[in-house]
């Protein structure tokens, strides 16, 4: 059936689907580089239709075999590029090993986007103010890297922290979560349901210790380790909110956070001041995750 | 990069069991593609950027965002829109040609324009598949990927939650 011509939203770009890694990589060494990847597209296909980014090509990544994997490796539960938001807050090895990152995934997006959105393509897009980035650098989760030089495997605090990013010709081909069974909770307040967080908190507290992720009060997400300690000597008894905020106050510093992070319907001192109760009510989730009270 | 110097590219997928086959630039949407090429006017496009659920197609049995997806990215695959939603639902027609979501639908009014009736139905469809019986918690979460601007949304929780059982 021919009818008129489709709308054009995007800016022209050319199209490449890639059968391997190794493809893919040499695609994306590319002199004029300006390359976007292409996995869920949740968060791409908006900027583009937008034209907030106008790439030269856009590599989809979904043809490479062996990327949709979330398996136990060395000490890490590994997920590939591939794997689906959904994918991982219903998988069982998730939910046991990173309880943090299965309770974080209950508030990402809406269920149908969920569907197509990847673990991996949300961290990288690395919005300001979102759940997973947080939730990444607080776990100590790390990026395996591919560029025309090999393998690498980086910090995700390293590429998503303040004034960090990623190269522009690397492919993140899976993230690496230190296994941590034990117990995890998240909590945050939004304007709406389904809407970014104005704060979320993720607390876990498992074998390798206790760790707080928290977004929405600096404009990259945060690691709070001063809060995780006393939460994790107290548990499952939580501080006071007062109490909170005075630590939280020795992990926010201007070189890790950067400016008071606000917007134009949310302030930032509302946000700093909701942070130590949007805590509180993570650790109670952590609690009835352990199975307290 | 200049338009003149765009690519076309084939395409080719199955829309409501019909083979839909045109030609189409990297940079088409899925949505527009299957309104202009595959006349598939019940995909309705709001928001263009995934939010208001109105464009929610199944994508090899998977719900997905029509205006999220480049046309190219469906080469090869099974749509399947509201057309479909007898199928979806598995379910049989009732004699008046309605299905039991539509019908559930009706009397409850549960839609006033209906510019978001076809993505929900087909999305609520594959929530009711999945689930025998949601509690309200996982309706309205459920329902929290589409914007209805006419209903306020109690009279579409009612009835979804009519078929929960």
């Amino acid at each position: 059936m021919a009818g008129r011509e489709p709308r054009l939203t995007p800016s022209p770009f050319r199209y490449a689907r890639p059968g391997s890694l190794h493809e893919a990589v040499a695609l994306l060494h590319d002199p004029h580089g300006d390359t976007r990847i292409l996995a869920g597209g949740q968060s791409l296909i908006p900027q583009l239709a937008q034209r907030l980014v106008r790439p030269r090509l856009v590599l989809d990544i979904n043809h490479i075999a062996g990327l949709d994997h979330i398996e136990p490796c060395d000490g890490h539960i590994r997920m590939g590029a591939l794997v689906r938001q959904e994918q991982a807050r219903v998988s069982s090895l998730v939910r046991t090993e990173i309880p943090g990152l299965s309770q974080a995934l209950d508030w990402v997006a809406s269920p149908v986007i969920r569907e197509r959105g990847t673990v991996v393509g949300n961290l990288v897009a690395n919005a300001p103010g979102t759940e997973l980035p947080a939730v990444a650098m607080a776990l100590g989760a790390r990026f395996v890297v591919h560029d025309s030089a090999g393998e690498r495997r980086v910090d995700a605090a390293d590429v998503l922290g303040l004034g960090r990013r990623l190269a522009p010709e690397a492919l993140v081909t899976h993230v690496l979560w230190p296994r941590n069974p034990g117990c995890g909770g998240f909590y945050e307040v939004a304007r709406r349901l389904g809407a970014a967080p104005v704060v979320g908190a993720m607390v876990s507290v498992g074998s390798a210790g206790c760790q707080v992720g928290l977004c929405g009060v600096a404009a990259v997400g945060l690691a709070c380790p001063t809060v995780a300690d006393t939460i994790h000597r107290r548990f499952p008894a939580a501080p006071e909110a007062a109490e909170i905020d005075r630590l939280l106050a020795r992990d926010l510093s201007e070189d890790r956070s950067g400016p008071a992070f606000g917007t134009a319907l949310v302030g930032a001192e509302y946000r700093r001041r909701v942070a130590p109760v949007v805590i509180q009510r993570a650790i109670a989730r952590a609690v009835a995750g352990a199975g307290g009270a | 990069m200049e338009a003149s110097q765009e690519e076309w590219l084939p395409l080719s997928m199955t829309v409501d069991h019909r083979l839909v086959r045109s030609w189409v630039r990297p940079r088409h949407l899925l949505s527009d593609v299957l309104r202009e090429h595959a006349g598939a006017t019940s995909v309705h496009i709001g928001c263009g950027q995934g939010v208001c659920g109105a464009c929610t197609v199944v994508v090899d049995g998977v719900p997905a965002r029509a205006c999220l997806m480049l046309a190219v990215q469906a080469e090869g695959c099974r749509i399947q829109t509201v057309a479909s939603l007898a199928e979806l639902e598995g379910g049989p027609v009732r004699p008046d040609g309605l299905t039991r979501l539509q019908t559930a639908f009706r009397q409850h009014h549960a839609l006033q324009c209906g510019f978001c009736t076809p993505g929900l139905l087909v999305s609520t469809a594959v929530f009711l598949s999945r689930h025998d019986a949601p509690t309200r918690a996982a309706i309205v979460d459920h329902l929290n990927g589409h914007l209805c601007r006419c209903t306020g949304y109690a009279n579409i929780i009612a009835a979804i939650e009519s078929l929960a059982t």
